[in-house]
């Protein structure tokens, strides 16, 4: 199925003065996806969103929407709306006011922007909160009408910018997943932007990964989380194993490496090491089993705990690796397995596969 | 040491309240006396000075000739004042400086240059003294005040609801119509009660530029000149009960306003 994508963003450079924000940015979002932009602050995530929402110019490049140059139209020419970090509802509005400012604007009769009011507001539960004012509502409330009002006009896409970050924790997660299933049920092209790696695990169909104004990675969040490309996406989202070495050869798919002396396989996917090279690559803590006797896996090395950290559900046991010269590796491990490991050295093993060879 | 300091300042404090309030008290009770006489001991009380007031037709009209035009020098000022405001918010461009500075300056100039000024040019452009010349330096002396003010609440308007706007369909013009302006409302309001009470109260600029007809300060201005009579403390007894009551309604509400929004 190759369709023409709901959004191309072509080579967009847009600088502030002296700072670059975006460098040559290249994307394609697709119909119905739910597509996470996912960076540090200042990395350029907002940048995007507000070149896509036109109220920014790019210094350069085209965005295209639905297969129309659109770089050049203002933010009310296009079929995209947007849910504000600060929601800016409307204060001298009711809910219902709010809801149906565009509608009015889209020239609707009466009894139509009725019913799409009752509608929308009925979909988020809102019905009850029709005439109040933002002011007396809720954080969470406040965050479904501007939701409420920005899906009204039945926007193709819908920009949302970290618009959970101003809500408390229990909440935010309660949150997410209404998102989530909202975007299922309209089946609408959502483009959201956070700094939360977490939220952006739980959420997204797709995670763009940013760093200053570039992707970073592209890509599901298993093949983010898994098989990172770079480094910079490894140490970014979750916690990872950090392992440096000289390159030294392949073994069809596996990339070879020494680790202190131990020679250990990884999968390279972003990059094509040579030889010689001195190599990073990222290896998750739950990836690391414990064995009592050497393990059949690629990976296999011995390692002595040095610490334990009970975390509930499950513990991180760092070990230190003597046959490397004491170099440690953290493990996440179920709590009960944890616990059974004693001061005897246990054997450590991993896939060739769970190790990404990451480009620096 | 704190608590002989907390006596002395409400001491200050109500020494300042009767400093200011006295004459003003002294001045009411005056218009209340029963004798031509100003001064004590008052004897015998009366309203004859008020229904004096209420039955004299050129008070009456001089009241409503004052009101008309504090009326609509307010209304210009409040416009070209809401448009500066909107115009030096939005952005700084070169020249900024000098133009804030220019527009804050009518404001500054004291009134007896501006009043002199306002008439030498009033003659070059052929504006005969009257209600529109009035009106015209009035206009022009509020001004700033309107400026200051709405530039203040402006400032607090979030970019994002302009963007919002936008965003939903609204074009440059329905956003300012349909979510700048009533955010700015508080603000407008409050600017024109300030015009309305310094145009009422202006004697200086209305005495250069007026034509035949006294307005309300300048007709008190004449009936002083032939002799203090308690029929003046009655007339300045309503105007001061009128404007008080404007401002004292205009700050509440205002602050009410200011509160909803927020
Ligand atoms: N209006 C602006 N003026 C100047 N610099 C800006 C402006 N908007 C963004 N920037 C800069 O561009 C970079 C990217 O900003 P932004 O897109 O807001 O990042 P993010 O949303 O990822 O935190 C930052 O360095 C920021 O300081
Ligand atoms: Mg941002």
């Amino acid at each position: 199925m190759t369709q023409d994508p709901l959004v191309r963003i072509d080579q967009i450079t847009k600088t502030f003065g002296e700072t670059v924000a975006l460098e040559n940015l290249t994307l394609d979002i697709a119909r119905g996806e739910f597509v996470t932009f996912l960076g540090p602050s200042g990395c350029g995530k907002s940048t995007t969103l507000r070149i896509l929402g036109g109220f920014e110019q790019p210094d350069s490049g085209r965005v295209i929407l639905d297969g129309t140059d659109v770089t050049r139209q203002p933010p009310e020419k296009r079929h995209v709306n947007m849910v504000f970090q600060d929601y800016a509802l409307f204060p001298h509005m009711t809910v219902r006011q709010n809801i149906s400012f565009a509608l009015e604007l889209k020239g609707m009769d009466r009894a139509a922007i009725r019913a799409r009011q009752d509608e929308i507001m009925d979909f988020l539960e809102l019905g009850a909160y029709g005439d109040r004012y933002p002011g007396q509502l809720s954080g969470g409330q406040r965050q479904r009408v501007a939701l409420a009002r920005a899906l009204a006009p039945d926007p193709a896409l819908l920009l949302l910018d970290e618009p959970l970050a101003a809500l408390d924790a229990k909440l935010r997660g309660q949150v997410q997943q209404e998102l989530k299933s909202i975007q299922r049920r309209t089946h609408k092209t959502f483009f959201f932007v956070t700094h939360d790696q977490e939220e952006a695990l739980t959420m997204s169909d797709r995670i763009v990964v940013m760093n200053d104004g570039r992707v970073e990675q592209d890509g599901t969040p298993e093949e983010l989380y898994f098989h990172p490309t770079s480094r910079f996406v490894a140490e970014f989202i979750g916690e990872t194993n950090l392992i440096s070495g000289e390159m030294r050869g392949r073994e069809g798919d596996a990339v070879v490496m020494d680790w202190f002396g131990q020679t250990l396989r990884g999968h390279a996917s972003g990059t094509t090491p040579r030889p010689g090279e001195t190599i990073t690559a990222s290896l998750r803590l739950e990836k690391l089993g414990f064995h009592n006797a050497r393990p059949e896996t690629g990976n296999a090395v011995q390692g002595r705990v040095v610490r334990k950290t009970f975390l509930g559900s499950r513990m991180a046991v760092d070990l230190a690796v003597e046959e490397a010269q004491g170099a440690t590796l953290r493990a996440f491990v179920d709590a009960e397995t944890g616990q059974a490991v004693g001061s005897d050295p246990v054997w450590l093993g991993w896939d060739s596969d769970s190790m990404a060879v990451l480009r620096d | 040491m704190i608590r002989g300091n907390r006596i002395f300042l409400s001491c200050a404090y109500w020494a300042f309240v009767l400093y200011v309030f006295v004459p003003l008290i002294l001045m009411v009770m005056m218009g209340f006396k029963d004798s031509k006489f100003i001064g004590f001991p008052i004897r015998s009380w009366t309203l004859d000075w008020y229904s004096g007031v209420f039955a004299d037709a050129e008070v009456l009209s001089t009241f409503g000739y004052s009101i008309a035009i504090a009326v609509l020098s307010t209304i210009a000022s409040v416009v070209v004042g809401t448009w500066i405001a909107v115009l030096l918010e939005r952005s700084r461009f070169k020249g900024w400086g000098v133009m804030f500075g220019l527009t804050v300056l009518p404001a500054l100039v004291p009134g007896i240059i501006s009043a002199i000024a306002f008439r030498i040019y009033a003659r070059y452009l052929g504006i005969e003294p009257g209600m529109g010349a009035i009106i015209w330096a009035h206009a022009v002396h509020n001004v700033p005040f309107v400026v200051l003010v709405v530039m203040a609440r402006l400032s607090t308007l979030p970019k994002s609801q302009i963007e919002a706007a936008r965003d939903l369909g609204a074009d440059p013009l329905v956003a300012f119509l349909r979510i700048t302006l009533p955010y700015l409302v508080p603000a407008i309001l409050g600017a024109s009660i300030f015009c309305l009470l310094l145009s009422f109260d202006d004697f200086v600029r209305s005495f250069f530029l007026g034509g035949y007809d006294p307005t309300l300060p300048v007709l008190i201005f004449a009936k002083l000149k032939s002799g203090m009579s308690p029929e003046i403390n009655a007339i300045a007894t309503v105007a001061l009960v009128l404007t008080a009551a404007i401002g004292i309604w205009a700050e509440r509400f205002t602050r009410r306003a200011n509160k909803d929004t927020n």
